[in-house]
């Protein structure tokens, strides 16, 4: 239709297409300044040895890269990352889809559910890491005190990196949970009708209509998740004391990169790693983005 | 529907409180936020003075110790009555202090005055980021380095230039809870007791249940902890050209081989308890008998209820041959090369550099200062401790805290390396072996 008139609405058309840039001009000038550029200044970076406060910086090729692939602690920190992601993805996705149909149905106290909830999402993470950093205390917790035994939540190497997971799952349950309920909302009520006239459970009825017909909004979740749990930091770095036994196995990438980056400036190699996690994210997410075509069903 | 009101106004409040929450903790996300790099942090720095540009003559004071931050501010209010320039602390914990302060210098904007460190002051002064305070120190007729301690003005200066005014000294010394040592019947810690007895002592005081220790090592700082048994046992860290580090120093090795003993035994508590806790915290909650602490420390035992009516404090014990080190340290009052006001900057370290502020600062405890003689007044300021003990460890050996131009690569690496000695994984030993051969790398490179 809009070719047939084109000549007609040339001008409405231009003013539209000048509005349209015009309206997303602010936040393409935010991602470039604060996303675009930075990521191929840490690019650039990464090939540099760098010296005091960013002055004399020796290029250096792939030697940030070679002495990486050779450190020990990079893989097990890339390791540690999968495992967090690992845990606190696919839980909190679970979680949240459950507590979302749960909480879509008429029942009484609905909102205040949805807002407890979701508190854990409006408070600052620092002050959720702090008082998780309390509650998993081996000598004065608060966890430890219900269960009577002495466990070292954080500061066992082996389970360490799955108590911050837990963190996170918390903390992001009801966000997820939240993206899920709008999804509900796009459902059509007569599906369920027409299920439950022929007999169909609720178990039956969510696992045929409800995931299928927002597994779109599942799979905006799982990448955005994925991405943000490969990222994780403010958790690891404000429950785990650097003197803690478990680091090793429990720092992230992001994590290392800040240690070499501020704590020993030493900004090329971090910038290396933080080029390794950019790929890493970007293979998952290429590959999240083929498998999508075989269970996220578009109407 | 009123439910609903209230509830609205209630997930709005919290969700001001938590963006409010966020704007103080912006550094994590910035960090998170892997391409944002620098920009961030060094977007916070700059928004301090930025603040500041509508009064004109306000002056930003950063440091990290928030127990000293009340005498601190007294102080700079003195100043501000004299000069009638407002001056501000702020309080940045010692982590984040050194990234901000990183990004600022890299971003040009540093706070207009601050505490400067010997972990890092080498670079810092190296690249021209702080004022040069040469001339103006010679022109003054209220400071005299003379007055301070030598190897503090020392740390501040590079090339025959001062770029730092001596704030403060410490010491360490041995605090101990007497209630604990009255239960068990154990004599008082005195000026003749060599780590043996400390160790026989820490023995009777530890319980086989597990709720009571006879010592806490602060594996997070050297300075208060293993360093001075290290120096004791005529071990050293780092030689004094800086190139080789003393970790694989037989000495040193024996030193460690004591500590290494103590959490064998259990008479420290294990690494998992002393890292989620910390030494202080575990001192101040009346888990262990004794610590070896920092003078800096005192504020902070002062005000906790705790430790102000059942602890004291004694010099540290002898090495085996009679030596009693002390690793001492002490911090500059340092001001930003670029800085809008360098004039109001250094009128502030002067005045903070006089007699009378020095000795105010003992005076409101809130640390020993550099200015010699001001000692005894630090030790009148609190009564419920015999702080003598920590005054006596001037007169003991002083050895400033071992130092390189990049310290801070090698101290966490030593951290790190050591976890695996503190839980048992390998040898004491192997791991001295090991940091020392990290180590001399990490000095090669600098």
């Amino acid at each position: 239709m809009k070719k047939e008139l084109n000549a007609k609405t040339t001008s409405r058309e231009k003013s539209e297409f000048i509005w349209g840039w015009l309206l997303i001009l602010p936040t393409i000038i935010g991602l470039l300044i604060l996303n675009i550029i930075p990521i191929f200044q840490t690019i650039y970076q990464s090939f540099f040895k760098t010296c005091d406060f960013g002055k004399g910086n020796i290029f250096v090729g792939f030697d940030n890269y070679s002495k990486m692939f050779q450190d020990q602690a990079v893989w097990q920190a890339l390791w540690n990352t999968i495992r967090y992601a690992i845990v606190e993805v696919p839980i909190s996705i679970i979680l949240a889809l459950i507590l979302a149909v749960f909480l879509n149905r008429k029942m009484r106290g609905k909102t205040i559910y949805r807002t407890i909830f979701f508190l854990p999402m409006v408070a600052a993470p620092a002050a959720i890491a702090m008082v998780w950093r309390w509650l998993y205390n081996s000598e004065f917790g608060l966890i430890n005190h219900i269960i009577g035994h002495k466990i070292n939540w954080i500061s066992n190497p082996d389970s360490a990196i799955y108590s911050i997971a837990v963190i996170g799952i918390w903390s992001i349950v009801g966000y997820n949970m939240v993206l899920f309920l709008a999804g509900l909302q796009e459902v059509p009520r007569d599906y369920y009708e027409a299920a439950s006239i022929d007999g169909a459970s609720g178990m039956h009825q969510f696992f045929n209509i409800t995931v299928p017909l927002i597994s779109p909004t599942i799979f905006f979740v799982a990448v955005t998740r994925v991405i943000g749990a490969f990222q994780v930091f403010d958790l690891i770095y404000m429950v785990m004391d650097k003197t803690n036994p478990a680091l090793q196995k429990t720092q992230s990438l992001v994590y290392l990169f800040y240690r070499y980056s501020f704590t020993e400036a030493n900004k090329g190699y971090g910038s290396a790693i933080i080029v390794l996690l950019l790929f890493v994210i970007l293979f998952i997410t290429i590959i999240q983005l083929i498998a999508q075509k075989k269970w996220v069903h578009y109407n | 529907m009123k439910v609903r009101k209230a509830l609205s106004i209630l997930l709005a409040s919290v969700l001001t409180l938590g963006l409010m929450g966020c704007s103080d903790a912006p550094k994590q996300e910035a960090s998170s936020d892997a391409a944002a790099e620098t920009a961030e942090p060094a977007a916070e720095a700059e928004a301090a003075p930025a603040e500041d540009a509508g009064s004109g003559d306000k002056i930003t004071v950063a440091i990290w110790d928030s127990n000293q931050q009340p005498g601190i501010q007294e102080l700079l209010d003195d100043w501000s009555k004299e000069s009638g320039i407002k001056a501000e602390t702020q309080v940045i914990n010692w982590n984040e202090y050194w990234t901000l302060l990183e990004a600022g210098a890299s971003g040009g904007t540093l706070p207009d005055v601050f505490w400067m460190h010997s972990n890092q002051s080498q670079r810092y002064m190296e690249n021209g980021l702080l004022l040069d305070l040469t001339d103006k120190i010679a022109a003054s007729d209220k400071i005299d380095l003379s007055n301070y301690y030598e190897d503090i003005t020392k740390l501040y200066e590079s090339d025959g230039k001062i770029y730092a005014l001596p704030k403060d000294i410490d010491t360490i010394a041995l605090w101990y809870n007497k209630t604990m040592f009255d239960e068990a019947g154990v004599e008082y810690p005195n000026a003749e007791w060599t780590w043996d007895d400390f160790y026989e002592a820490a023995k009777k005081l530890t319980k086989d249940d597990g709720s009571q220790w006879g010592y806490a090592i602060n594996t997070g700082n050297n300075q208060d902890s293993y360093y001075n048994m290290v120096y004791d046992y005529g071990g050293y860290i780092i030689n004094d050209d800086k190139t080789k580090s003393g970790y694989d120093d037989p000495n040193t090795i024996k030193a460690m081989q004591f500590v290494e003993k103590m959490l064998r035994e259990g008479l420290c508590p294990e690494l998992e308890v002393i890292s989620e806790n910390g030494a202080d915290v575990l001192f101040q909650s009346g888990k262990v008998a004794m610590v070896t602490q920092g003078s800096w420390m005192v504020a902070g035992f002062r005000d906790n209820e705790y430790t102000n009516k059942n602890c004291d404090v004694a010099v540290l014990p002898m090495g085996p041959d009679g030596k009693r080190v002390s690793i001492y340290n002490g911090l500059g009052w340092a001001a930003a090369a670029n800085g809008k006001n360098t004039d109001a900057a250094w009128s502030l370290i002067e005045y903070l550099g006089t007699e009378a502020a020095q000795l105010k600062q003992a005076q409101l405890g809130v640390t020993m200062s550099a200015y010699k003689g001001t000692s005894d007044a630090w030790v009148n300021s609190v009564d419920c401790f015999n702080l003598k003990g920590h005054l006596d460890m001037l007169d003991a050996e002083l050895v400033i805290r071992p130092y390189s131009r990049n310290t801070n690569v090698w101290e966490d690496m030593a951290i790190e390396k050591f976890k695996a000695a503190w839980t048992g994984e390998i040898t004491m030993e192997e791991a001295c072996k090991q940091v020392a051969e990290s180590m001399n790398a990490s000095l090669a490179e600098e």
